[in-house]
Order: C-alpha cells, then sequence, then structure tokens
C-alpha cells in the first residue's frame, strides 16, 4: 500500500521467448497444487463449453420431467428442483453462464486495470497521480455494496428485456459490466508497479531514442512484459468475479432464464430447501463454487510464484 | 518527519471522503425509478397532486445543481438538492426513510449498526485469533500435518461464499434446535439480564460461526503466507544459525514481523467483509446493516441506501487510515 | 516440543467437539416460567404500517382488526357479526341504518367508546370524498382503500344522537354498508390531528404508533418496523378472549427460516408456505397444514391500449381482444397452477374467484388449451406469418410481446416461461424479464396521469375483499389512472357496477355480476392465470381451538377481522400429568405453560454459557501455557 512498495520491485522479466514458455511449462507441472487446480479447472472448462454434449439442452420448467424437490434417483443423479428440473443438468448448464460471466468479467477487469496501470506507470507525473487517487478511491470502496446499487442503475440506463449479447441476456451482461467497474483497481495498482520499473529499462529507454511514441512503447515494448502478471492476477479476479456474480445472484440480483450457480441457490433458498433438507438443491451448484474458486486460487497462487518477478527473484 | 507523515494520511482519508460524499451524490440521482412515485408503492391512485406535495416534502422538486441550465439561460439556483445534500449530511441528517415509517435514516442506521458490529466484531475476533495462530503454525512449521490440512481448509473456507457456510449451518443447526434466524426470541420478555444475554448468545452463535469460518480461511492463508515470507529472512536463518530455541524465534521475530502485513491486510479486507455481511445477516434473518441494505434495495428506499452506502465507506476509509497509522508507527521505513 | 503442541492442540479441538457436542440439544431460548402466553405468527410480509389508512397488505388489515373493531365484524362465515356496533336494523326503503353502540364499551385506555367515535370515522371518509370533489385529482385516506368501502355502500351522511345509536344515510339500497373494512377509531386520540396527517398529506403524517387505543381484543405495544409488532390483550375489551396474553407477528425474510421457525416452535403460525416446504410440514408431527382458497388471482395483464396516442405499448395488437382471445387459448392454466403452484390452486376463468360461491360465475363459452385453434383465431384476425415465422401486427411490424412482473412476485418468472413457449408455437414473440417492483409501478401509470404506460404485458394479481365488488373496480374505466392496470374500458360493465352496487336483491345482483363476468371473460383484459392458494400452517402442541374462517377453505388466522385470536385455547392450562402431554419430548415434569419456543421441549441454557465461559478459559489456559512454556525455554 505504501509508496516505497513499488520501487523496491526486484528485477526484470527478460521479453517472452518460446523457450521461456517451456521452462515455466516444466515448472509449472512440478507444483502439485497448481496442477489440481488446472486439472479441476479444465473440468468446468469442459462443461462450460458443450453442457448439451454431458447433459442435453438446458431444462426449463417447460421440459422439466421429474417430480419436485425429489431426492437423488437413477433418473435423476443429483435429483430434482423445486419445479421438477434435473438439478445436474442445471448445475451442468450453470457451469456456463457462471464460467463465462466469470471470464467476460474479468477480461473487462483486467483490462481497465492494465491500460489504467500501464499508463499511469509510463506517462507519471499529474496523469499518474489523478489516474492513482482514482484507483485509490476504489479500493477503499466497499465495492459489493457499490456493485449492488450499480446494476439496477445501470440495468435502467440499457433498458431491460432480453436481449443477448455473446449468448448472454443483458441482465446479466450488466452484472459483467458492473463487476468490472467495481474490482479494477488492485489489478491497475499490480501492473502500475511493475511498468514503473520497466519504465527505467535500457530497452525502453533504447526505443525511445530511436524516436518510438509513448503509445508505441507502451503497446510493443510495456505490454508484452506485464503480461505475465496479467495473466497471474486474472487468474485471481476470475476467482473473485465467479463470487461476486454469486452474491449479487444471491441477493436477487441474476436471471432465471439463465441460471448461474448463484442463481440456482438462490432459487433453492426461495423454495426452502435448506431447511426441507433438501440438500440435493443447493449443495451441487453450491460445491462447484467452492471448487472453481479453490482451484482457481491455487492455479493463482502457483503462477503468482513462478511469474511475479518479486518472487521469483527470491525463490 | 512522523507528523508530516500523519498529516499526509490524515488529508488523503479526508479527501477520500468527501469524494465518497459526492460520488453518493452523484449516483443516487442515476438510480431508477422515480423516487415520490416509490413513496406510494403498492398505491395505485396517487394523484399528481400528491405527486407534487411528496416531491416539495423531500426536496424533490428543487434543482439538482446550483447551475440550471434551460431555455433561459445559465442561472445559480440557491435552492437545490446538491447544496442540501452537503450541508445536510455535514450535520449528520442522512434524511428520512421512504418505507421505514418516515424515520429519519441516521436513527434507522443507528438502530440497525450494533447488531452488525456484534455480529462481525465477535466473528473477526474468534477469525483473527483462531486464523493467525493457525496461519502461523501452518507457516512455521511447512509442510507439517497441521499445514497440509489446515491450509487445504483454508483455502477451501476461503473459497466458500458466506451464504453458503450459513445455509450449511441452518441446515445443521436446525437439526439440534439451534436458533436460525433473528437475534432474540421477538418479543420475549426476560426476568433478568442474564436470560437475556443467554437468548441473544444461542442466537449468536450460528451467525458468528458462519463469519468466523468464513474469514478464518483468509487470514489463516495471508499469515501463512507472511510467515513463511520472513523466516526466509536473513536474521531469522541467522537466529537460527545462532542456536535460537525455534519457539523464541518464532514468538520473538517471526510471528510480530509477519503481523505487520497481515494486520493492515484486514484493514484493508474490511470491504469485502462486508458483502459477507450482507449475505450473512440475509441467511440468519439477522437484523442489521446487511438485511436492512436489501431491504432498501427491495423496496428503492435511496435514502437509507445512500446512508448505509455512505456509512460502510467511510467506515472503510478510516480502517485504513487506522492500518496505515499503526503501520507507520511500527515500521519506520514508511514514515518517510 | 513438537510433539507436545500438537498433542495440545488435540486435546483442545477435542474439548471444543466435546462441549459443544454436549451443548447443543440444550441450547434454546427459554423464557418458560416468566413468559406471559404469546402467539407468535409469521409471515414473509413487512410491517410497515400501523395507521391503518395506510394498509395494503395481508398484514396490514391484519394487524389493524386486531387493534380495531369494524362497525360490523366477519363472523366465522364472513356473515356480519357484532363489531363495534352490537346490533342494527334498516329503514323499509333500505335507505337509513340504524346502529346500536354496545353500552358501557370501553377504549383500551378507558375511555368510554360511543357513536361519536363512529361517526368521526365514518365523516372521515365523508371529508375525504369532499376533498375528492374539489381536487381534479381525487383525494384518498392514506393508501385509499378503506373509504371506498363506505363510498361504494353509497354513504351521504352520518349522525349520532345519542351515545349508543349512529344513525347511517346511503344513497341507494344494498348490503355493502354491513361488510366494510372500516376500523372504528377513538376520536378523542384522531381528533387532534388534522386530516391531512391522517391522510399522509401533510409534513407531519400521524403514525399512529404504539400504544395503540382501539376496542380490538389486542393493543400493538411495541413495534420494531419490519422485524415485528407486539401486541398486549386489551383489558377493556368486550368480547370473548383467547387464551392469548400477547400476540407477535413477525415478518421474515425467507420462507426457508419462518418454516424452520414452526417446526422448531420458534412461532406457533405461519402465512406464505412455498409448496415444497407444504408437503415436508403435512409429515411434521404437532404441526397443520391449511390450504385456503384464495379470495385473489393471479393475472396476464394486457395493456389493451396499445401503442396508442401517449401509452407505450409495442404494438397495436394489444388493443384488438380477437388477439388477446386468440393468446388466451394458448394459455394452459392447469399446468401453470401444477408447476409454478405446485398444484396448490386453481386454474383461473373469471374475474371474481370461486372463493366467492354467491358471486363466481364460471364462463358460458370457455376457452381450452388449443394450440391449433389460437392459431386458427389469429389467422382469422389477420395476423399474418412474416418471412421468419413470426406474426405482423397491422402495421406490418413483427409482433414481440414484453412480458414482465415485479420482483416482489419472482414465481412469475415460470408463467413467463410456458407463456414464451406456447405463444412461440403461435408466432408471438415474448421477452420476458423481471422489473423492480417500484420501476414496474411507475410504468404502469397512463397517460391520463402522466405516466408512460410502458408495458405490454404485466403479471401480478389482485386479493379481494367478502364482497366481490373491489375485484370487479379494477378493471372500470373510472379506475384508469387509478386502480385500472390494463387501462381496458368498456361501457356496459362500467354501467353494470353502478347497478349491482346499489341491488339489494341478490338473485339480481347475481345476474349483473355474472355479466360482468362474462364481458371480462370475452374481451380478455386480463387472462386470469389461477387462483393461488393461500397455504398456511400452525403448531397443534401450544394452543387449541384453531378455526378456519370461513369454514369451508378458510384459514385460522389472516383472514377476514381477527376472530381467529378469539377461540385459542390454552392446551397447557390445566397441570396435566405426564403421560397425557405427548408433545414434549423430555419426560419429567414440564411446568406449564411451555412458553419455550424449542420442538426439542427446552431446557436450561446455562450450561450453554457455562460451556462457552469454559471453552474460553481453556482456550486462554492453553495460549498462556504455551507462551510460559516457550518463555520457561528461553530462560533455560
Amino acid at each position: 500500500m505504501t509508496a516505497g512498495v513499488d520501487t523496491a520491485l526486484g528485477p526484470v522479466v527478460a521479453p517472452a521467448q518460446p523457450r521461456g514458455l517451456r521452462v515455466f511449462l516444466r515448472r509449472y507441472a512440478r507444483r502439485g497444487d497448481g496442477m489440481l487446480g488446472a486439472v479441476i479447472l479444465a473440468v468446468f472448462a469442459l462443461l462450460a463449453i458443450a453442457p448439451d454434449l454431458f447433459v442435453g439442452p438446458l431444462e426449463t420448467v417447460v421440459t422439466a420431467t421429474g417430480q419436485r424437490l425429489a431426492p437423488p434417483t437413477d433418473g435423476f443423479p443429483l435429483g430434482t428442483d423445486h419445479v421438477g428440473r434435473d438439478v445436474l443438468n442445471l448445475t451442468v448448464h450453470g457451469a456456463r453462464v457462471s464460467m463465462i460471466i466469470g471470464l467476460l468479467a474479468t477480461v473487462v477487469t483486467v483490462v481497465i486495470g492494465a491500460v489504467v496501470g500501464v499508463v499511469s506507470g509510463f506517462v507519471g507525473g499529474r496523469v499518474d497521480g489523478v489516474l492513482m487517487r482514482i484507483t485509490d478511491f476504489f479500493l477503499v470502496l466497499p465495492t459489493f455494496v457499490l456493485a449492488l446499487i450499480l446494476t439496477p442503475i445501470i440495468r435502467d440506463l440499457v433498458g431491460s428485456g432480453s436481449r443477448e449479447i455473446l449468448g448472454i441476456r443483458m441482465t446479466l451482461i450488466v452484472i459483467v459490466v458492473v463487476i468490472g467497474v467495481t474490482s479494477w483497481s488492485s489489478t491497475a495498482r499490480i501492473i502500475r508497479g511493475q511498468t514503473l520499473s520497466l519504465r527505467e529499462r535500457a530497452f525502453v529507454d533504447r526505443a525511445r531514442v530511436i524516436g518510438a511514441g509513448s503509445g508505441h512503447i507502451m503497446v510493443t515494448h510495456i505490454l508484452p512484459n506485464v503480461l505475465n502478471l496479467i495473466v497471474a492476477n486474472a487468474v485471481l479476479v476470475f476467482a473473485g468475479a465467479v463470487l461476486t456474480e454469486t452474491t449479487l445472484s444471491f441477493v436477487g440480483l441474476g436471471d432465471p432464464f439463465q441460471p448461474s450457480w448463484g442463481q440456482l441457490l438462490e432459487a433453492a433458498r426461495r423454495a426452502g430447501a435448506p431447511g426441507l433438507g433438501a440438500w440435493w438443491d443447493f449443495l451441487p451448484p453450491g460445491l462447484c463454487i467452492v471448487l472453481v474458486v479453490f482451484a482457481f486460487t491455487l492455479v493463482g497462487a502457483a503462477l503468482d510464484d513462478l511469474l511475479n518477478p518479486r518472487r521469483r527473484a527470491r525463490a | 518527519m512522523r507528523g508530516g507523515y500523519v498529516v499526509r494520511r490524515l488529508g488523503v482519508a479526508m479527501a477520500t471522503i468527501l469524494a465518497i460524499v459526492l460520488f453518493n451524490f452523484v449516483l443516487f440521482r442515476l438510480m431508477p425509478g422515480s423516487p415520490e412515485r416509490i413513496l406510494f408503492r403498492g398505491i395505485p391512485n396517487v394523484s399528481e397532486e400528491r405527486l407534487d406535495a411528496a416531491r416539495a416534502r423531500w426536496g424533490l422538486d428543487d434543482p439538482i445543481l446550483p447551475i440550471v441550465i434551460d431555455d433561459a439561460g445559465i442561472r445559480f439556483e440557491a435552492e437545490n438538492q446538491f447544496f442540501k445534500y452537503l450541508v445536510a449530511t455535514a450535520q449528520g441528517d442522512l434524511g428520512f426513510s421512504f418505507v421505514a415509517r418516515g424515520q429519519e435514516v441516521a436513527n434507522v442506521l443507528a438502530q440497525r449498526l450494533w447488531p452488525t458490529l456484534l455480529l462481525f466484531g465477535l466473528g473477526e475476533a474468534i477469525a483473527i485469533v483462531v486464523g493467525l495462530v493457525l496461519g502461523a503454525y501452518s507457516g512455521w512449521r511447512r509442510g507439517g500435518l497441521v499445514d497440509f490440512f489446515g491450509n487445504g481448509a483454508s483455502l477451501f473456507l476461503y473459497a466458500t461464499p458466506y451464504f453458503l457456510l450459513g445455509m450449511v449451518l441452518v441446515l445443521l443447526g436446525a437439526a439440534v434446535g439451534l436458533p436460525t434466524f433473528g437475534m432474540l426470541t421477538a418479543g420475549a420478555s426476560y426476568p433478568d439480564v442474564w436470560a437475556r444475554l443467554t437468548d441473544l448468545f444461542a442466537h449468536l452463535l450460528l451467525p458468528v460461526a458462519t463469519v468466523a469460518l468464513g474469514l478464518i480461511g483468509q487470514y489463516a492463508i495471508v499469515m501463512r503466507s507472511s510467515i513463511v515470507e520472513t523466516i526466509s529472512e536473513d536474521y531469522v536463518t541467522t537466529a537460527r544459525a545462532m542456536g535460537l530455541r525455534e519457539g523464541r524465534i518464532l514468538g520473538a521475530h517471526a510471528v510480530p514481523n509477519a503481523l505487520l502485513p497481515t494486520v493492515s491486510l484486514i484493514a484493508i479486507n474490511l470491504g469485502y467483509v462486508i458483502a459477507g455481511a450482507v449475505t450473512v445477516e440475509v441467511v440468519f434473518n439477522w437484523p442489521g446493516l446487511g438485511t436492512l441494505t436489501v431491504e432498501a434495495l427491495g423496496s428503492r428506499d435511496y435514502p437509507v441506501l445512500q446512508g448505509v452506502f455512505l456509512l460502510l465507506s467511510i467506515t472503510v476509509v478510516l480502517a485504513n487510515l487506522l492500518a496505515d497509522l499503526v503501520y507507520g508507527l511500527l515500521d519506520p521505513r514508511v514514515r518517510t | 516440543m513438537r510433539s507436545s503442541i500438537r498433542a495440545r492442540l488435540a486435546a483442545i479441538a477435542a474439548t471444543v467437539g466435546l462441549i459443544l457436542a454436549g451443548l447443543a440439544p440444550t441450547v434454546a431460548p427459554t423464557l418458560a416460567q416468566t413468559e406471559p402466553l404469546v402467539i407468535r405468527a409469521g409471515t414473509d410480509q413487512d410491517l410497515q404500517v400501523l395507521n391503518p389508512f395506510n394498509s395494503i397488505l395481508v398484514v396490514d388489515f391484519e394487524v389493524f382488526t386486531l387493534n380495531y373493531d369494524l362497525l360490523v365484524n366477519f363472523g366465522p362465515d364472513l356473515e356480519p357479526v357484532p363489531g363495534f356496533a352490537e346490533t342494527w336494523d334498516v329503514s323499509d326503503d333500505g335507505l337509513t341504518w340504524t346502529f346500536k353502540i354496545r353500552e358501557g364499551m370501553l377504549w383500551s385506555d378507558g375511555e368510554p367508546a360511543t357513536s361519536e367515535d363512529a361517526r368521526y370515522t365514518f365523516q372521515l371518509a365523508l371529508d375525504a370524498d369532499a376533498l375528492s370533489q374539489e381536487s381534479e385529482d381525487g383525494y384518498y385516506l392514506g393508501a385509499g382503500y378503506l373509504e371506498p368501502y363506505l363510498l361504494n355502500a353509497g354513504l351521504t351522511a352520518v349522525s349520532a344522537p345519542d351515545p349508543e345509536t349512529l344513525v347511517v344515510e346511503t344513497a341507494f339500497p344494498n348490503t355493502l354498508l354491513l361488510q366494510a373494512y372500516m376500523p372504528i377509531l377513538p376520536k378523542h386520540i384522531w381528533s387532534s390531528y388534522t386530516i391531512d396527517d391522517i391522510a399522509n398529506y401533510s409534513d407531519t403524517p400521524f403514525l399512529n404508533e404504539p400504544p395503540v387505543v382501539g376496542t380490538g381484543p389486542y393493543q400493538a405495544v411495541e413495534w420494531q418496523a419490519g422485524e415485528f409488532i407486539r401486541f398486549a390483550r386489551n383489558p377493556n375489551y368486550w368480547g370473548d378472549e383467547g387464551a392469548a396474553e400477547e400476540v407477535i407477528i413477525l415478518t421474515f425474510e425467507s420462507s426457508d427460516t419462518m418454516v424452520q421457525a414452526l417446526t422448531t416452535g420458534q412461532v406457533d403460525y405461519v402465512r406464505g408456505v412455498q409448496p415444497a416446504q407444504f408437503d415436508a410440514l403435512a409429515n411434521e408431527p404437532d404441526i397443520e397444514t391449511v390450504e385456503g382458497i384464495s379470495n385473489g388471482y393471479s393475472e396476464i395483464a394486457f395493456n389493451t391500449k396499445g401503442n396508442t396516442e401517449g401509452y407505450g405499448g409495442s404494438t397495436s395488437a394489444l388493443t384488438d381482444p380477437a388477439f388477446r382471445d386468440a393468446l388466451a387459448w394458448a394459455v394452459d392454466q392447469e399446468r401453470l397452477v401444477e408447476v409454478t403452484l405446485g398444484g396448490y390452486g386453481v386454474p383461473g376463468d373469471s374475474i371474481v374467484p370461486p372463493f366467492h360461491t354467491r358471486w363466481y360465475s364460471p364462463p358460458e363459452n370457455p376457452r381450452s388449451f388449443d394450440i391449433a385453434e389460437a392459431n386458427r383465431r389469429l389467422d382469422a384476425a389477420g395476423y399474418e406469418r412474416g418471412g421468419d415465422g413470426i406474426r405482423l401486427d397491422a402495421e406490418g411490424r413483427p409482433i414481440t410481446l414484453r412480458v414482465t412482473w415485479p420482483d416482489s412476485e419472482a414465481e412469475h418468472e415460470t408463467d413467463a416461461q410456458f407463456l414464451q413457449e406456447w405463444w412461440g408455437e403461435l408466432g408471438i414473440g415474448v421477452d420476458a424479464y423481471q422489473t423492480e417492483e417500484g420501476k414496474l409501478l411507475e410504468d404502469l401509470v397512463p397517460p391520463v396521469s402522466g405516466g408512460p404506460a410502458n408495458f405490454d404485458i404485466e403479471l401480478w394479481g389482485w386479493v379481494g375483499d367478502p364482497d366481490p365488488t373491489s375485484l370487479l373496480n379494477v378493471l372500470r374505466t373510472e379506475e384508469i389512472g387509478s386502480f385500472s392496470d390494463s387501462f381496458w374500458s368498456n361501457a356496459r360493465y362500467d354501467e353494470l357496477f353502478l347497478e349491482q352496487r346499489a341491488e339489494a336483491d341478490e338473485d339480481a345482483r347475481f345476474e349483473m355480476i355474472k355479466e360482468m363476468q362474462e364481458i371480462a371473460y370475452e374481451e380478455a383484459p386480463y387472462i386470469i392465470m389461477y387462483y393461488d392458494a393461500e397455504l398456511h400452517a400452525y403448531r397443534t402442541d401450544k394452543f387449541g381451538g384453531w378455526r378456519n374462517q370461513p369454514t369451508e377453505g378458510g384459514t385460522p388466522l389472516f383472514g377476514y377481522g381477527s376472530g381467529g385470536y378469539n377461540t385459542l385455547t390454552d392446551l397447557n392450562a390445566e397441570p396435566t400429568p405426564g403421560p397425557t402431554d405427548p408433545t414434549s419430548p423430555t419426560a419429567g415434569p414440564t411446568p406449564a405453560p411451555s412458553g419455550s419456543g424449542s420442538g426439542d421441549g427446552g431446557g436450561d441454557s446455562t450450561p450453554l454459557i457455562l460451556g462457552i465461559v469454559g471453552l474460553v478459559v481453556v482456550a486462554a489456559g492453553a495460549l498462556l501455557l504455551m507462551r510460559r512454556r516457550s518463555a520457561a525455554a528461553e530462560d533455560e
């Protein structure tokens, strides 16, 4: 949090090389926790990419065939929900919704954070001052409460309705934007720190000497060198985004037409599943959230150890 | 030097609070649905006259900003929502709740504040003690059994949304007959303070356990990694080489040094804890700021939402300020 | 050293486990011996209102009928029974009513309750009506739900010739006066406030905060807005008293915690149970479930003004009764009841629910669920399919209807999914989404009141009174800008409304109401989806004497008036020997009344406190030990 830390950032990332990637992968493969996380994520990614392949199309109230809130049986390995939908089907499709929202929100977050961080760190001076004040401001705001308030505001601004972007309903796109807008600040801080140290490096000076413009230097020299950091950070942001989406859905800001895991939990709670002992209605989506966030944290920690220059210098 | 640091920190905090106050104003002018209409929610036959009266009563008929630009050109309006808002906020007057029978927002917040403080104060305290001890021990005995299971459990808890934990605890708590909602048995009359406390305690058990479990993971993880980092520092290695007892090294060197970043992280984390507050309180029907927020959101009670946001933001700023000051006090390097 | 710390940690963990395991069953809020006998009723509705005129929700009406008497109360089968008035009589021309007020009746604060109080209350409605005539936009007492009960009965004048006599004049003969939901208020308290304060127009609205003064059986004495209202017995109550010393009505954020509170005995009665919970509760010991017939419906409401001048509908097709009729052929009410309501409800048709056995009239030519028929009708009405299979309106634009519902009624999400499916087969697009309630209320305001009428179809519901007038009122032309959310207008319907209101002969009145139902069904400004059942449940181990109101298809509480509370008996009143009390799982002498909330039969929680204190001591001791140990080691 203190200014001293930034300049204390250790040396050195050389521009990425193919050999570096192989070395990196070999190192990563040696991390048991990182691999565990990666495997879990791979499984969920598979489910998210092609849910239909595993459980058929998303069951709606119209196509539901099961009993109401029935425990697991042959036809329904994870039981049914309060309108007779197959919980397995919903959970697998929930993976798609949750992961896509998480992914999009991560992209928004990281893009905002990276742009602010690189510009702030590279341009410096007054621009840096202003951008960092804004960043610090967002850093201290209780982001969840802000998201809670921003969601209805933005929904009203873009209009409700079932328009879709990338197959995601507008209501959920709003959540993506809200998560992005409220959670970019720590990314910006981290990227700025790295940019500051890169700015003083020889190859940047060289580029400047041969007359490259600031924008050019930022894109071709700084950005590739903070990419590692961005990736490591993005993984953690992803975990946070999934959690935030879940929580927003839980307080009723989700979309029942595209149920994410959080939305399923909310529906289960509304139907009274926990009190009825209907664990199958909320534990599957709940455990999926835990597993995914858990896996992201593992991968994030492993990547951080391997990619964060500060840590690598020490290792 | 020291004075300069404190003044600078204070200045930043003040500026941030001012920015929050401004931000709050802008944010709530953007809210969908007109407030005067929401005053009459559920009442279909609201006349224009009545709406006008309500607008006047809530000061909603004034121009929003002091500078008005319309067909007549640009002019200055002394009676405007922005000035009124600034003056009132400075006086701690947060206006009236739209739905809570016209109570002052400040009163509503005060009523709901202490249940939240109680719940989260206790939960935080337990989480800090248990989390730090667990984290310190895991980090110190890296690779040990406690580390393996403790760290695994911490990561898992960290990944679990509070309300999911809450739902599971409701499931278990209901099975053994623990109270699962509210802060006291509603409307109960107690023979003495002791009985009242007992009742409160029974109601606190599950939500506090939820909060504590939700936080322990984070704190243990942070503490663990701080310890791990600290014990690789030169002086610890030196101390080890000098043959100092392990317990002494842990207690005298590693823990105090690892505590610094951890404590500041706890302060910074406060903002995230609030997200948990909202959902834990909803799950347990706890009459605190969290349920108030969700209720106010559901009924678009802008003044209350505005008040909650202001209160929470300023709390977080102050907590950060405190962390900065403590940090500065303990670590001379940052004081320059 | 290493092993010793571990052993200590293990020991602590074991201790914690033991203490918690030992404690759990004894933890319960026990207030047994000292607490008065309390009935706790849970609801999912908010408790934000004590001034009766601000009443909107069912719970608001429950609250004010506990505090106050109506002039004439509702009996076990909704028949008129003595309330504030003991007897009544009507003149031969049916225009002058004479009510005899109970002699010697007192308000809960000890002041005499007389006909003057009733006159004052009725006059409030007349004053509001007079103000309403003056004002362009009308004048309403609070939410404006109460005074229509008197005004629809044609109230013209009221007088109190002596303390025991109230004379009421009406403009036309009718029986509505005996069904008026108007609480009789204490003049000595209310007359110190202006009508603007009472009607919530002023800056200092009268909130009627506790302690409330009334003549009802229980008076509100404590109010935690949004949490609970506590009522104490009215010491001066004139009628039969129930066993409960106090009544507490609690709000729950989620029906889940509410139902658990019931099963663990922390509340005695709940309203607003979800279908799945209802199924489960039926198998619980000591719990009785009640499926009440709803006096209301959930409807598909069309913006029947479509996109005409000033109205925000998306297509002119909405204005066409033939179009609405065709869509109604593609709504499978039975399926909606089965899925959305979990089977707890009745498929809808008429705008008067079957609850009104005297007034309900099923349609003469009922529609069935028939997609092919719906398609035929749309073809016949000239709605041709465009290139992509979507039908086009008269202007040649594809029809995609926006279907929305308030977030407070999230269950309509299921209905919307079905509509999307069924109407999709007709070539009608459905754009379904939930809208925040406040925003939706605003969208529903028509241009005559300065609103946008910005919707195509909304899914929502109405709840009625013992008399169908208020439900019939919703579709009147005069209510556009007020109660009407379909903006439908039919001259014959409006005419019949006024006629039936002034008709004292029941058979003649039925014929009129029947025709009104027919017109509304044919023109379909509303498609009635279903009459949702009222799902309630209560405990049978603490109170007896539960009585459904009405006897057929009613519920004990949250019905009409406070009669349900007055018949309750205390099951533990007689000190009975152990074996006859099968409800208590803990054998041995259980002192009555068992005020304990918990299903495990209660117990002293002192062990809990002691346990926790012990735990803290143990933990602190262990930490101290560790600290000492290391310090000692250091000293060596």
